[in-house]
């Protein structure tokens, strides 16, 4: 099917808007900034050659999205990130409050961590936990939309955030101590 | 509590919930539950409040990277290529 003018404007209109959010992804799926580009690129031309089976509509998005999934899955995935990984499997929940609850209640401490630190520490958590991670608190999906991009049922969702949000907390919690920006609460001898 | 109403739920059930219930992502229902919890029970409280603030955060920090212009620039180039709008150079 040869895509004619009025296509091509209507694509630029619903779908090129979500190029900052499928760049976003492919960076923190692919680890690296050409990787992404080249991703994104793909994404966007194979999004735009199976137009015509997009239902006007429905959620352009999360359409984009799988088709990056899929495209990072079958094409790019070969290329394994190198570095350690987050321990994603070990998480007690809310160990972090309860080591900064006096100190820092407000969780102050997080403001003087800089960009890279965060991206980084989201760099390290293992693939699922990443990915779901990102669709929601970088780029606000709600649940149901990260199940269908994710292909997995909504209470998965729901878990692997919980970890993924709790051991990233984790990291740059360390990460704070280790940096001097907030004193490590010594373990309470109550 | 003496005056417990059959609804109330208790920490654990609040905390199990509580990254739902900052997502709005609860029944109208179960979020009013959750609430209601955390205006009876500080240290729930004050745990929500930094769970609230700790994800606001990465949302705010973790997007600011955009789409390069030249990517843009590209793309546009291939789609009016793909209608046969622009030929190739």
């Amino acid at each position: 099917m040869v895509a004619t003018e009025a296509d091509r404007r209507r694509f630029e209109e619903e779908a090129l808007p979500h190029l900052d959010t499928v760049y976003r992804v492919a960076l923190r799926l692919s680890g690296n900034e050409t990787q992404a580009e080249d991703l994104a690129q793909e994404t966007m031309l194979k999004a735009f050659r199976s137009w015509h089976q997009y239902r006007p509509g429905t959620n352009v998005r999360a359409w984009l999205l799988t088709i990056l999934r899929h495209t990072f899955i079958n094409e790019y995935r070969k290329a394994k990130r190198t570095g350690t990984e987050v321990d994603v499997t070990h998480i007690e929940p809310f160990t972090v409050f309860e080591h900064v609850q006096d100190p820092d209640p407000e969780g102050t401490f997080f403001s003087q961590l800089v960009d890279e630190d965060i991206l980084h520490a989201i760099d390290r958590l293992p693939d699922e936990f990443r990915e779901t991670l990102v669709l929601s608190d970088v780029e606000g999906l709600p649940y149901a939309e990260i199940a269908k991009v994710t292909e997995v049922p909504v209470g998965t969702v729901k878990s692997r955030l919980f970890r993924a949000r709790q051991a990233l907390q984790k990291e740059l919690y360390d990460y704070a101590v280790e940096m001097g920006y907030i004193k490590e609460q010594k373990e309470e001898s109550e | 509590m003496t005056d417990e109403d059959p609804r109330d739920i208790d920490c654990r059930q609040a905390l199990d919930r509580l990254y739902e219930y900052i997502d709005k992502e609860l029944t109208p229902v179960r979020s009013d539950e959750v609430r209601a919890h955390l205006e009876k029970c500080a240290p729930c409280l004050a745990l929500s409040k930094f769970e609230d603030s700790y994800v606001r955060f990465v949302e705010a920090r973790a997007r600011i990277q955009c789409a390069p212009d030249a990517l843009k620039k590209r793309i546009l180039e291939q789609l009016m290529f793909e209608t046969g709008e622009h030929q190739a150079s």
